[in-house]
């Protein structure tokens, strides 16, 4: 089953960059946003992330919404420092025996840091290689110990998760004036909080933006309408649960992301929507329906 | 009937016109002018550079060389052509832009500079 995810995973990256088609990053991840040296880019991004398909009695239908903010500044030409800030509100409506009852939080989320340095760069006329590894913290500035008339929320449910989270990976961007691909490898290896530890996250992730408009360059900087494809393969390990590992979560996903995005100098918008198209999750984990993107981004 | 003052102005003006020696001043005069008028002009000119910068492929890029570019002291306007993959950089009046300073920015924008030149003057 893996395998047949990877070779499919393989075939749409080789699939969207086939269709070829502008640096104006990725919009399921952060880590290829271009910053300049001195200069800042501020992203926002909300985030509806909608999970109802419950193979459990249980019947969840969980709902998230996140306000992601990002600010990234360029130290310099090849280093990149980003804060991401997100603010999350989380509902997840269960049957216990033979009621139904909705259990929600919301409020500041984990903040990660983290660093970017393009150890690779090689430029041509109207195209250019980057390749740059990242690492960075998820530190639990959420609370992770909210609790309702029920008693104290699942972990699932909290704004925070408690725990000290490293992350890294490494970033590739290709970008010519009629598209971009982006390709991110990364490893997320969770910590213990409250007796609780979620399974650490590993993906790949790859994206495209093509130029859909204007068809022919003219001159100067003419705003760009980019068509957007991203894949996400993501692989989670089981939660652990006082030592022990949950059978019902973690799991092997594949997303597909199309979009828009529209690139100005200073601005961009951007929207898609995450439809999963591989789910083979563990146990009765909870699959995820769609995932809404929109945003803007800013330099300056 | 014309009156005596204006024949007298008109006897004045016929003397002035016909005699060479007016004529050889007044040359003489713009020729001054444009000697001496060359080098200030040139002082007051704006040179124009063009940059070839590789790397840049997107909009969102552009903004990143032109902040860069404009912050050189004595840069008065700078505008980026995608497509020709070139920035043209406008000085103020007397002021020049020199290839290292034009590449240290170029660099900090994250791109490359493959060629700098002197476009000429606008003035």
């Amino acid at each position: 089953m893996t395998t047949r995810l990877a070779c499919l995973y393989l075939a749409c990256i080789l699939a969207t960059s086939w269709a070829a088609a502008a640096r104006a990053a990725p919009e399921s991840f952060n880590t290829a946003l271009p910053v300049a040296e001195g200069e800042f880019v501020f992203r926002e991004q909300f985030i509806l992330d909608q999970s109802g398909a419950d193979p459990s009695d249980a019947d969840r239908d969980r709902t998230a919404w996140v306000l992601v903010s990002v600010l990234g500044y360029g130290a310099n030409s090849d280093l990149a420092l980003f804060g991401v800030v997100p603010y999350v509100d989380r509902s997840l409506d269960i049957t216990q025996g033979s009621a139904r009852r909705t259990r929600s939080a919301s409020g500041l989320g984990d903040i990660s840091v983290f660093g970017r340095y393009t150890v690779f760069r090689r430029d041509w006329p109207g195209r250019t290689l980057r390749v740059a590894p990242f690492a960075g913290l998820e530190l639990p500035t959420g609370d992770d110990d909210e609790t309702d008339s029920f008693g104290r929320l699942p972990a699932s449910v909290q704004p925070g998760s408690g725990s000290w989270d490293p992350f890294g990976g490494v970033v590739l961007s290709y970008q010519t004036l009629d598209f971009e691909v982006d390709a991110q490898a990364s490893y997320r290896a969770n910590t213990k909080a409250n007796d609780f530890e979620f399974g650490d996250v590993a993906r790949l992730d790859g994206a495209l933006q093509y130029r859909l408009w204007p068809r022919e360059l003219g001159s100067g900087v003419p705003g760009f309408l980019y068509g957007v494809l991203e894949a996400n393969l993501i692989h989670r390990d089981k939660d652990q649960v006082s030592g022990t590992n949950d059978p019902d979560s973690g799991g092997l996903s594949l997303f597909i992301l199309p979009g828009l995005q529209y690139v100005t100098k200073r601005w961009i918008v951007e929207t898609g929507v995450q439809i999963p198209v591989v789910q083979d999750l563990n146990g009765t984990a909870l699959e995820k329906d769609t995932i809404f993107r929109a945003g803007f981004r800013l330099n300056f | 009937m014309t009156s005596p003052r204006v024949l007298v102005g008109r006897s004045a003006m016929k003397i002035l016109l016909w005699r060479p020696a007016i004529w050889r001043g007044l040359l003489a005069a713009v020729l001054l002018a444009t000697v001496w008028g060359g080098p200030l002009q040139a002082q007051d000119a704006k040179l124009v550079y063009t940059l070839y910068a590789d790397g840049l492929a997107c909009p969102f890029c552009a903004y990143g060389i032109e902040k860069q570019l404009f912050a050189i002291e004595g840069v008065a306007a700078v505008e980026t052509d995608l497509k020709t993959g070139t920035v043209t950089i406008t000085m103020r009046d007397g002021a020049t832009l020199d290839e290292p300073v034009a590449r240290t920015a170029v660099e900090a924008a994250g791109f490359t500079l493959r060629g700098f030149e002197r476009a000429g003057g606008l003035e």
